[in-house]
């Protein structure tokens, strides 16, 4: 794959307004790119692996940057930077959850650049796909990733559909946990899409993470206050302790009652193209108190239904301790 | 607007991808125009009176048949569904749903065959020469079936032939509660098996599409009500078929 030292030559609109972007939007469809830290596009556009006609730096929309209180909760500005999430006090202290994961995210250049819409819509790091092969991600008809040799050690284990990418966002599973709300904007308006519905596996869509449209641009996420000051946990598992995608992540949000957990949500990455919830798990773990004894008997149902490749077997008992590890007292 | 779509393989050679999706939006136009042309054309003859459906019943279509053939039915616009509206935006998960249908038609296809060579003596639908002769003769009267039904019979037949060969190869090379995939073909083979399934989709889009505006016409519509009911009447079949070449069963 040829590679180059410099950016290809692309049509760079840095609107102010939400409502040119959004026209910007809709004037390129596929063939435009909306860029927000440009952490997961320079890359791309490097490698001439995507070739867009125009991009749409969204860094000068003031609207789409900050953390506001809501009625329900908090709403975070897509454009708003992993750094600011870390370091926000109201997040720390009742989404702390939110803060763990985007403090896990790569490195901190990265998190000083990288902005929470950017790393929850960020397309999948498949190196087949990455390299620029024309697999059923890139509208192709096969994937390289799921074959008798294929090296596929970081791909999925759970809904895997023709292509078994997996999502790479940290933010994404603990926006899952959270039941947070994604706000997308284009010219004929906007809608909110749950972050479960948000991303969507290649059983519905295999070329695309998101459920957005080419037109659209994602502006916020609401966080209800339904988990505010719950009990969080979360745990990164990867190759290398900073700079680097989960190979297993958990994000676990439960609240209790007395000793005893009254509802729960866990949510692995890396194991599915979208943030992969343990619904079995959620509901095993009802009324049980956090001990090694309920750890071992929810960690044993982590990884059910798992269907591993040839070089990925080693998630499943992966899965299964950082359960155990989210049930410990 | 191209017939096919090509990408690079993995050593960066250009090979067939599969049919350019494209092409539905043609198809969809040029069955629309067909009928279209059809309808004002029989608008524009004069016919004389519809024959009678009451009085005498023959037997058309045994249950048997009738049954196999809305279950192919279905389970052919459950594909076109599952395959189609997901290309044109409306997206769901449909693979499943997709093999389902189509082991359901596959089935239903291996029944018929079977069915229509072992354990029936009726070669009505077999095209002949002398069917070359109804289009242009009005005094030419049809056995059981006319020349346009044996025709679009034909013609549905190499397509279905066509659509569940590659079908099947493409279902063996995704996962199933079976068996797991295999990257088995070469990509330049699996591109041409694409296109294969893709064009001989479009195809049968056009032929179903004509095949319902037929059924639906109100000349025909008594071999519609037959596929459901089983008969038509004596009249209808005075006015439609030659009975020295159909002698059909009386039905009650």
């Amino acid at each position: 794959m040829a590679s180059f030292d410099v950016m290809p030559d692309v049509q760079l609109y840095q609107p102010v307004e939400l409502d040119d972007a959004l026209s910007l939007a809709e004037r390129y469809g596929d063939g435009g790119w909306v860029l927000g830290g440009g952490q997961d596009t320079y890359g791309w556009l490097k490698d001439r692996a995507k070739n867009p006609q125009a991009m749409i730096d969204l860094s000068g929309v003031e609207s789409l940057h900050g953390i506001r209180e809501t009625d329900d909760g908090i709403e975070i500005g897509a454009m708003t930077t992993l750094r600011e999430i870390i370091r926000d006090e109201r997040i720390n202290r009742d989404y702390s959850l939110l803060a763990q994961a985007a403090g896990r995210v790569a490195s901190p250049q990265i998190r000083n650049a990288g902005t929470l819409g950017g790393n929850l819509a960020q397309d999948t790091r498949c190196w087949y796909y990455r390299r620029g092969l024309d697999c059923y991600r890139a509208g192709g008809n096969i994937c390289y990733a799921n074959g008798p040799e294929s090296m596929n050690r970081e791909h999925a284990v759970f809904d895997a559909s023709r292509c078994v990418a997996v999502s790479p966002s940290d933010t994404a599973t603990a926006m899952v946990a959270l039941e947070a709300t994604m706000v997308i904007a284009s010219s004929s308006g906007e809608r909110t899409v749950s972050a479960e519905d948000f991303f969507v596996g290649p059983d519905t869509h295999i070329t695309q993470m998101t459920s957005m449209k080419s037109d659209e641009i994602l502006t916020a996420v609401r966080i209800p206050t339904k988990w505010a000051g719950q009990r969080f946990y979360f745990e990164k598992v990867a190759d290398r302790d900073v700079w680097d995608f989960a190979l297993v992540s958990i994000a676990v949000a439960m609240s209790m009652d007395g000793d005893s957990i009254a509802e729960s949500r866990f949510v692995c990455g890396g194991v599915a193209c979208t943030p992969y919830r343990l619904t079995n798990v959620e509901s095993a773990v009802r009324g049980n108190t956090l001990s090694s004894e309920s750890a071992d008997s929810a960690a044993a149902l982590a990884s059910a239904g798992a269907e591993p490749l040839n070089y990925n077997h080693f998630k499943l008992p992966l899965m299964e301790n950082l359960v155990r590890r989210a049930m410990r007292g | 607007m191209e017939f096919a779509t090509y990408r690079n393989d993995v050593w960066g050679r250009e090979v067939i991808n599969g049919v350019s999706w494209d092409l539905l939006w043609l198809v969809v136009v040029a069955a629309f125009v067909a009928i279209a042309l059809h309808a004002i054309y029989e608008a524009m003859q004069k016919r004389g009176d519809k024959p009678s459906s009451d009085g005498e019943r023959v037997e058309r279509h045994d249950k048997l048949d009738r049954i196999y053939h809305w279950i192919m039915a279905i389970s052919i616009f459950a594909l076109l569904i599952t395959g189609v509206f997901p290309i044109i935006g409306l997206e769901f998960a449909w693979l499943e749903l997709h093999w389902i249908a189509g082991i359901v038609l596959t089935v239903v296809v291996l029944f018929h065959i079977v069915r229509s060579v072992f354990f029936k003596s009726d070669t009505g639908m077999m095209v002949s020469a002398s069917d070359l002769k109804e289009p242009f003769d009005e005094t030419v009267k049809p056995g059981k079936y006319s020349a346009a039904q044996k025709g679009m019979h034909a013609v549905v037949t190499i397509l279905t032939f066509l659509v569940i060969g590659s079908g099947i190869i493409m279902f063996l090379l995704i996962d199933t509660p079976w068996w797991d995939r295999t990257n088995s073909l070469s990509e330049a083979t699996l591109g041409l098996v694409f296109f294969i399934h893709g064009i001989s989709t479009l195809a049968l889009i056009g032929v179903i599409s004509l095949h319902i505006y037929f059924a639906l016409r109100p000349e025909k519509l008594f071999y519609t009500r037959s596929m459901i009911k089983g008969w038509i009447s004596r009249d209808e079949l005075n006015a439609n078929h030659d009975p020295q070449r159909w002698t059909p069963d009386e039905t009650s």
